[in-house]
């Protein structure tokens, strides 16, 4: 597996497609996060956009091969395992973006409630915010995995569709995205750190179920 | 590797482009698909190679496979060396040996000056031979080769062929579809036709039979007085006495240097006087005169 996720951290990198998701996410970061800002909010803030990027990666992840080219690795490594590569390496890059958003927010941003009255606990607010952050990342890569070849191939239907996925699974209630979000961001007003175990725990299994099944349709749909 | 009433369509309603296919493929065994244009020739090569798995029955027992597409226009970001010793690695060669090797076949085939071009930059031809080198340098224990042939120049058609012919000799399997009815010609174990979804199996000119296509190459060899060729040769020749306590042992063409590399290396080695190629097989029936 490692080999693979080298060649697709190659590929993703050498294709500088991975540049426009980040550069919009470094941007969104740049502007909405000010030194001594509340740091609860901040968390929210910088983890929310993650899943778009998340989905974006991915999209470049699965795309990156010309079919010849994925022909070659399929036979070489399985079609599931290639595709689960790509997958992976969009996913951690997004982690990477995630985990240097975070950390930023964390640096600069007041620990201390929304009205900078309470002292909010660093260390459980950061465990939250990476949560959230990891929480978002996950949902966008299930979405991106779905709404991708080898689910839905037409770049014309894959677009709007993870477009859309991406804003629903933010605004809806009930979204485990949604829910670690705002955790963090009502809890801001009173300083109250919500570690969001139950919406990653969720995450993961939605996310492990869309990329188990689209490794699995990527040697029936070609 | 066994194809157990295989069948595949493309979409839940498409009509099948295959349809229960049995087929037994042995180890070190040299396969031929033939079939007119959208037979399925193609789909029966990716279902091989386990690019696309059937939509009825299974496939078992497939190897380590590699594959060579038809076109490779790779639009990657990598020189031709660097995606070689990525492929390389994903076959599961470790440390430099996947560069080493990357370079070697790029060699055999001509292209090392373009080790250092993108992909992006090759011509059709270079590009199809980095395509082939990546499946050969893994020295796979199947290798799919769909069309492989085309796009490459004479040169290197001739040392893709011979590349086959290592490959089988080393206990491989080859499967492959290719326009030129005399591509590796007499080298193949069995040829099938895909018609009507399904599989036929075609009369391939046996080695028994003495009288193969395209053309072959003959080794007058000395080996110990009185002892036969070895068994099991590459290419089975089919062997004469020659003058003076020799042997004459003919093969197509793509097995000559396999065939001599045998003999050369064989317990105890043997001599080799003379090499010739010849154009068709000398059979054994005489040549019809000509008439007046």
């Amino acid at each position: 597996m490692i080999p693979l996720l080298r060649y697709h951290f190659a590929l993703l990198v050498g294709s500088h497609r991975w540049l426009p998701p980040t550069i919009l996410y470094a941007a969104y970061v740049a502007i909405g996060i000010r030194a001594g800002d509340p740091v609860l909010d901040g968390f929210g803030y910088v983890a929310a956009p993650l899943l778009p990027v998340a989905a974006w990666l991915v999209r470049a992840g699965v795309t990156a091969e010309p079919p010849a080219a994925r022909a070659c690795t399929a036979a070489a490594a399985g079609p599931g395992r290639a595709h689960l590569a790509a997958v992976s390496t969009a996913a951690l890059a997004a982690t990477a973006l995630g985990a240097l958003g975070t950390a930023f927010t964390a640096l600069v941003s007041d620990p201390h409630s929304a009205d900078h009255r309470v002292a909010v606990p660093m260390g459980p607010a950061t465990l939250a915010g990476t949560f959230t952050a990891l929480c978002c990342v996950l949902l966008g890569t299930a979405v991106g995995a779905l709404a991708n070849r080898p689910v839905v191939r037409s770049p014309g239907r894959a677009i709007p569709t993870a477009a859309l996925a991406a804003l629903l699974l933010l605004v809806a209630a009930g979204s485990p995205a949604n829910a670690a979000v705002s955790g963090l961001v009502t809890g801001s007003p009173r300083g109250t750190v919500t570690v969001p175990w139950l919406p990653l725990g969720i995450a993961a299994m939605i996310t492990a179920a869309a990329v188990a099944g689209a490794c699995a349709l990527s040697s029936r749909r070609t | 590797m066994k194809l157990h009433k295989v069948g595949r369509r493309y979409g839940l309603r498409g009509p099948w482009v295959l349809r229960d296919v049995d087929l037994e493929v042995p180890r070190g065994a040299l396969l031929r698909f033939e079939g007119t244009n959208g037979s399925g020739k193609s789909t029966l090569l990716r279902l091989c190679a386990g690019i696309d798995a059937p939509s009825t029955g299974r496939v078992t027992g497939r190897p380590r496979t590699a594959y060579v597409p038809e076109r490779f226009p790779a639009a990657l970001p990598f020189t031709a060396l660097e995606y070689l010793s990525h492929l390389g690695r994903v076959h599961g060669l470790r440390g430099a040996e996947p560069a080493r090797r990357a370079t070697e076949w790029l060699e055999r085939f001509g292209a090392a000056g373009h080790a250092r071009t993108p992909l992006a930059e090759l011509s059709k031809g270079t590009s199809q031979k980095v395509a082939v080198a990546q499946a050969l340098l893994a020295e796979p224990e199947l290798l799919v080769l769909d069309e492989a042939w085309t796009g490459l120049d004479r040169t290197a058609r001739g040392t893709l062929d011979r590349a086959v012919a290592e490959r089988v000799t080393a206990g491989g399997t080859v499967v492959f579809v290719d326009h030129d009815p005399a591509r590796l010609a007499g080298a193949a174990d069995a040829c099938y036709r895909v018609v009507d979804a399904g599989l036929r199996p075609q009369e391939t000119a046996t080695r028994a039979a003495g009288a193969t296509t395209g053309p072959c190459v003959t080794v007058v060899a000395q080996g110990p007085p009185g002892a036969d060729p070895p068994a099991g040769l590459p290419g089975a020749p089919t062997t004469a006495p020659g003058p003076d306590g020799t042997t004459r042992l003919t093969v197509p063409a793509a097995h000559s240097d396999t065939l001599l590399h045998a003999l050369l290396t064989a317990r105890p080695p043997w001599h080799i006087h003379a090499v010739t190629p010849e154009e068709a097989r000398p059979d054994r029936t005489a040549p019809r005169p000509e008439s007046p």
